[in-house]
């Protein structure tokens, strides 16, 4: 009976061991790593980057973004601007089909705007086109009819929109998800399902399959995109958590596309699978300028001078690039050479003239939202101002939604925060810290930076526009210094080498059309 | 007491030992940061490695067990506090009473333990918001468990209150006209002590177990502090490349529950045969 | 015994009903609401969100609201998943969890109950003492130790066995060891001891000493006495299963409820919550029920109703 019971146990781990029980590399198949459920793959309401991933591959707008970041036609072919800057014209492609047959036409996009702008729609994202005249009106519900929202349709092939004021940045902004055309007639049939696959109709490359929730997405090759059939058959998102399972996976061959864990990084960094890409993507400390002693713009200067950036990449080890000016590399008119570079020596003096003396400070706090990364970055803070300060420092955490909540009614005196770009204009991140923005948790403005960004928004000549940012830099990151920025986080992937042609932009966009897998 | 009971007896003090004053003998603080340490190996001048900041890992592991031994002991002692009270209430008083408050563990059963604490811990901690902030997360979680564990405290109370009841000395005690308070305190619990404490020597590893898998999700003890749960969790995502920080606090969590499983099963033997915690 | 059953059904509800009370007073104290994110957003657009996820009204409007359409069988829409209703979510993932669990369930109460009849037969040999050993550490290894140590050994070591994902049987494996660890090693314990007791006790010695067959006195007394006390923590072994599933579903990457029960507070789900909640009740009030019942079966001098021996 012995004998039989290990005879019978070999047996089965030598077949467990001989099995191909699992699939190690399909044909023109793409497995990737979503990490987690896109909330929504309706793009008038979605906000996140995992649903943009999904999104991005279903559905196309009116423009996309080239290699240099610059709008370039997708839906729409070519674009007129009218002399005072207000009133762009698009003309959309011939030939675009919907996945259900039904033509491309002018008036979806009305209808998808329209969509995005109602008060019933609830969509976060609706105020991104308040730049468009009476959107903001209709989206409060002070106007009722959107015919006389700046946006309108004359025929099927022209689109006609118009602005409250020139935003020279409007054929960037028209790539965002948001606003990409809509069918009308399906989202009213299939109502909050309209988004499930058999539902879905969409006119990018791929259409989607399969959604099974939580788990995986599958994607399928569009043969009636007007760009080309894809290379690709199929994709497959899954949806793994954690960092450390999906490399693994990765390793094991049943994933072709993972981003890398930190801390694994450098076991990667010479190795032929490892691709990084520098993002648009800043984090920055800022300051409550209205607690003591951050209501001293002298102290604030101290305190970012006394920061070494240069240790944040041998820390993090994720080609996070030290950065000292606000706007990201990469994007239009940055300028690296601006803001604050580390200097104990100045920084301590400046307390000593700001009347500060470190041993009788109170414990400065920082706070952050949980997580391994805002953890390193601000226990380094912490001895950094410990050590190059003598200030006394305590570190606190929150929970994502705590945290922001504290930070529209209560911020801390230290806080962190970060900041993808929507579009790859700068004044996305410039218009960040107006008075009137309401995302600048740090109590500070300046009537010279307002007027700046608003007239760097609507600038035509690109030099002009540089300086007015140069300025606006200055006063952010040198002489107020409300925040402190601290780096530029890059994307770190790990790429299965039968996958070619990826190329992953500085958005953190991925873009699937042109991708092959042997 | 037999052979394996003590050998528990001496791992769950050797641990208790290294997490009060271990860090102490190795020279580091356990916040102490050195970039140009960071994630070494185990070696001569750091006996464990070093984590992501440079600090060397002992440390980090005898503070960690200061921690994880502190919120296990608080919540032992309330679910033992609250088990003894609920459980005594039900089993002397009897009745209909009775009847209520084990509708109430039975309510209690059928929540999910993992759902009730981790809302306990979040409320508790924006409730309790008078204290550092290190002791209001300790707070919460030795609440929010020892909440978790007092309804088999509870029961076990109950039953042996209710045997205790048919005892001779009790009847006596009670046809002599002296209060149930009076007789509870005399006469019954020191009956119930014995298997109480084993009980009590089981929770404990039950406990730094609910908090250390707590921890490894996120949501115990949080930084700069760290429980073996949190120090567990920051190896698991570097588990390939720097395989000492994942090892070390999964071996002291193994030791922990090992040395109080011993000890719990010698003692139990040795003090409460009958009983099966 | 059919309104035996009933009667517990129907005492299940009231405590089905208290747990979705309990759980929305205790949601409503926590910060935050459902919809902070990293930008702030003008207060039209927040006042639009509140007015559709029925966040508007008094505490007793929304409670009142709430029981309504559970008596339906609305468990409503979730708040973090778009356009979803718990319902749906809970439909995909409930029934995997079932399968893991299961998986789970049978790998413990099999192995536990086989290799606790092996050492307790055995007593005092090296079979028995690596068993009780191994069961030792078994019941001392938190879920993540194990499933990072397989992960380790069969996933990248050996490379026999997936590490995540549950895509096919083969998926299951490493999943349900992990899960099935710790109940494994607490049923052998348990069988082992009462193998042990039962071994000594009188009737055993007298039916050998009548001459019955070794083998037959094991079947019939010890095995049935064993499972009768491993079936005392059938009761927590499924509570284990299901709550304990969401470090190993969040380790593997298998698409269950486990999760939920933590995401779901975190998120300030409110619905999802209650769901999740009422599932897990639902599943316990039927899980103790079956143990009852299945206790009535084996051990007849329990058998409600009937007539004492």
């Amino acid at each position: 009976m012995r004998r039989r019971a290990t005879g019978l146990a070999l047996a089965v781990v030598l077949a467990l061991g001989c099995s191909r029980g699992f699939e190690r590399a399909p044909a023109r198949e793409l497995r990737i790593n979503l990490e987690t459920e896109p909330p929504t793959l309706d793009w008038n309401l979605a906000t996140d980057g995992v649903s943009i991933v999904a999104i991005e591959q279903l559905m196309r707008g009116l423009t996309r973004l080239g290699p240099d970041l610059r709008p370039e036609p997708d839906l729409a072919e070519h674009w007129d601007v009218s002399a005072d800057g207000r009133t762009y014209t698009f003309q959309l492609r011939d030939g675009v089909v919907w996945s259900d047959g039904v033509p491309l036409r002018a008036q979806q996009f009305v209808d998808s705007w329209q969509r995005l702008l109602a008060p019933a729609t609830a969509a976060e994202y609706a105020y991104f086109l308040f730049g468009v005249h009476n959107a903001r009106a209709y989206n409060g519900g002070k106007l009722a009819d959107f015919s006389q929202v700046g946006v309108r349709a004359p025929d099927d092939r022209t689109l006609v929109v118009e602005l409250d004021a020139p935003l020279v940045y409007f054929p960037a902004l028209v790539n965002f998800m948001v606003t990409f055309p809509l069918r009308r007639d399906l989202v009213e049939r299939f109502g909050e399902r309209w988004t499930e696959p058999g539902n879905l109709v969409t006119l990018g490359p791929f259409v989607l399959a399969e959604w099974r929730h939580d788990y995986r997405l599958v994607l399928r090759a569009n043969e009636r995109y007007w760009g080309g059939r894809p290379p690709l058959d199929r994709i497959t998102a899954y949806m793994v958590q954690e960092g450390s399972t999906a490399l693994v996976l990765f390793e094991q061959g049943l994933l072709d596309l993972v981003r890398i864990p930190p801390l694994e990084i450098r076991r990667y960094t010479e190795r032929p699978e490892y691709l990084r890409q520098p993002l648009l993507r800043g984090y920055y400390y800022g300051f409550n300028v209205r607690k003591p002693p951050f209501d001293d713009v002298r102290v604030r200067r101290a305190f970012a001078l006394a920061i070494d950036r240069s240790q944040f990449p041998a820390l993090l080890r994720g080609g996070e690039q030290p950065e000292s000016s606000w706007i990201p590399p990469g994007m239009p008119d940055a300028n690296p050479e601006l803001g604050l570079r580390f200097d104990p020596e100045q920084a301590r003096a400046l307390l000593r003239e700001a009347g500060i003396d470190p041993a009788q400070l109170a414990p400065v706090k920082i706070v952050y939202n949980s997580d391994q990364t805002h953890k390193l970055v601000a226990e380094k803070v912490q001895a950094f101002w410990r050590d190059n300060l003598g200030v006394r420092v305590e570190v606190e955490n929150r929970e994502w939604k705590v945290y922001l909540k504290e930070l529209s009614t209560d911020p801390p005196a230290v806080f962190r925060m970060g900041w993808g770009a929507d579009f790859p204009d700068p004044d996305n991140f410039m218009n960040l810290f107006t008075s009137e923005s309401e995302n600048n948790h740090t109590g500070w403005g300046n009537r010279e930076y307002d007027a700046l960004v608003a007239r760097a928004a609507r600038e035509a000549d690109p030099a002009e526009r540089q300086r007015l940012y140069d300025r606006a830099q200055r006063i952010l990151c040198e002489e107020d210094v409300p925040i402190v920025p601290l780096f530029v986080t890059a994307a770190n992937f790990a790429v299965q080498p039968r996958v070619r042609d990826f190329r992953p932009s500085p958005m953190d966009l991925f873009f699937f059309e042109q991708v092959r897998a042997e | 007491m037999n052979a394996r009971g003590w050998v528990g007896l001496v791992i769950v003090l050797a641990l208790a030992g290294l997490a009060l004053a271990g860090d102490r003998l190795a020279g580091y603080r356990f916040d102490a940061q050195d970039t140009a340490q960071a994630l070494a190996a185990p070696s001569l001048a750091h006996w464990l490695g070093c984590d992501a900041l440079g600090r060397d890992l002992f440390a980090r592991l005898c503070e960690g067990g200061r921690v994880s031994l502190l919120v296990a002991v608080g919540a032992t002692a309330l679910a033992l506090a609250l088990g003894l009270g609920y459980g005594a209430l039900a089993g002397w008083v009897g009745g209909r009473l009775d009847a209520l408050l084990m509708r109430g563990v039975d309510v209690i059963y059928a929540l999910p333990d993992v759902l009730v604490t981790v809302l306990l811990i979040e409320v508790l901690q924006a409730a309790l918001t008078g204290l550092p902030d290190l002791w209001r997360r300790l707070a919460a979680l030795a609440v929010a468990l020892g909440f978790a564990g007092f309804v088999g405290v509870a029961r076990l109370v109950r039953a042996l209150v209710l045997q205790a009841r048919e005892e001779v000395w009790v009847e006596a005690a009670r046809a002599s006209g002296a209060s149930p308070g009076r007789i509870l305190l005399r006469h019954v619990l020191p009956n119930i002590a014995a298997p109480l404490f084993v009980s009590a020597a089981f929770r404990i590893p039950a406990a730094i177990l609910a908090e250390s898998t707590l921890s490894f999700i996120g949501l115990g003890i949080q930084p700069p502090f760290s429980s073996w749960g949190t120090l567990a969790n920051d190896g698991f995502e570097a588990m390939r490349s720097y395989p000492h920080l994942i090892f070390f606090p999964c071996v002291a969590i193994l030791c922990a529950l090992l040395g109080f499983h011993l000890l719990g099963e010698a003692l139990r033997e040795r003090l409460a045969p009958r009983f099966r915690a | 015994m059919i309104r035996y059953a009933l009667g517990r059904v129907l005492a299940g509800i009231p405590v089905l009903w208290v747990v979705a009370t309990v759980t929305f007073a205790l949601l409503r104290f926590l910060p935050g609401g459902p919809f902070d994110k990293e930008r702030v957003l003008p207060p039209e657009i927040r006042h639009n969100l509140e007015r559709r996820y029925a966040l508007e009204g008094t505490l007793a409007h929304q409670y009142v609201d709430y029981l309504e359409r559970l008596a339906r069988g609305d468990l409503g829409p979730s708040y973090k998943y778009v356009g979803r209703d718990v319902a749906d979510i809970l439909r995909d993932a409930v029934p995997v969890s079932l399968e893991l669990g299961a998986a789970a369930f049978a790998l413990a109460v099999v192995g536990g109950i086989g290799l606790g009849l092996a050492a307790g037969a055995r007593r005092d040999t090296a079979v028995d003492r690596s068993i009780a050993l191994g069961s030792l550490v078994g019941v001392s290894a938190p879920s993540f130790v194990v499933g990072a140590g397989l992960i380790l050994c069969f996933g990248l070591g050996l490379g026999w066995l997936p590490a995540g994902l549950w895509e096919g049987p083969l998926y299951a494996v490493l999943p349900a060891c992990t899960l099935a660890a710790l109940p494994l090693a607490y049923a052998a314990q348990l069988t082992r001891a009462q193998v042990a007791g039962v071994m000594d006790q009188d009737y055993v010695r007298t039916a050998r000493a009548l001459g019955v067959p070794e083998a037959r006195v094991r079947r019939r007394h010890v095995l049935r006495n064993a499972l009768l006390a491993v079936m005392t923590y059938f009761g927590p072994l499924l509570a284990i299963l299901l709550t304990g599933s969401f470090v190993v579903e969040r380790i593997f990457a298998v698409p269950g409820m486990g999760r939920y029960f933590v995401t779901a507070v975190t998120n300030r789900d409110y619905p999802l919550v209650l769901g999740v909640t009422l599932v897990y009740a639902v599943l316990v009030v039927l899980a103790n029920l079956a143990v009852d019942l299945l206790y009535a079966w084996l051990d007849p001098r329990i058998r409600v109703g009937g007539a004492e021996r």
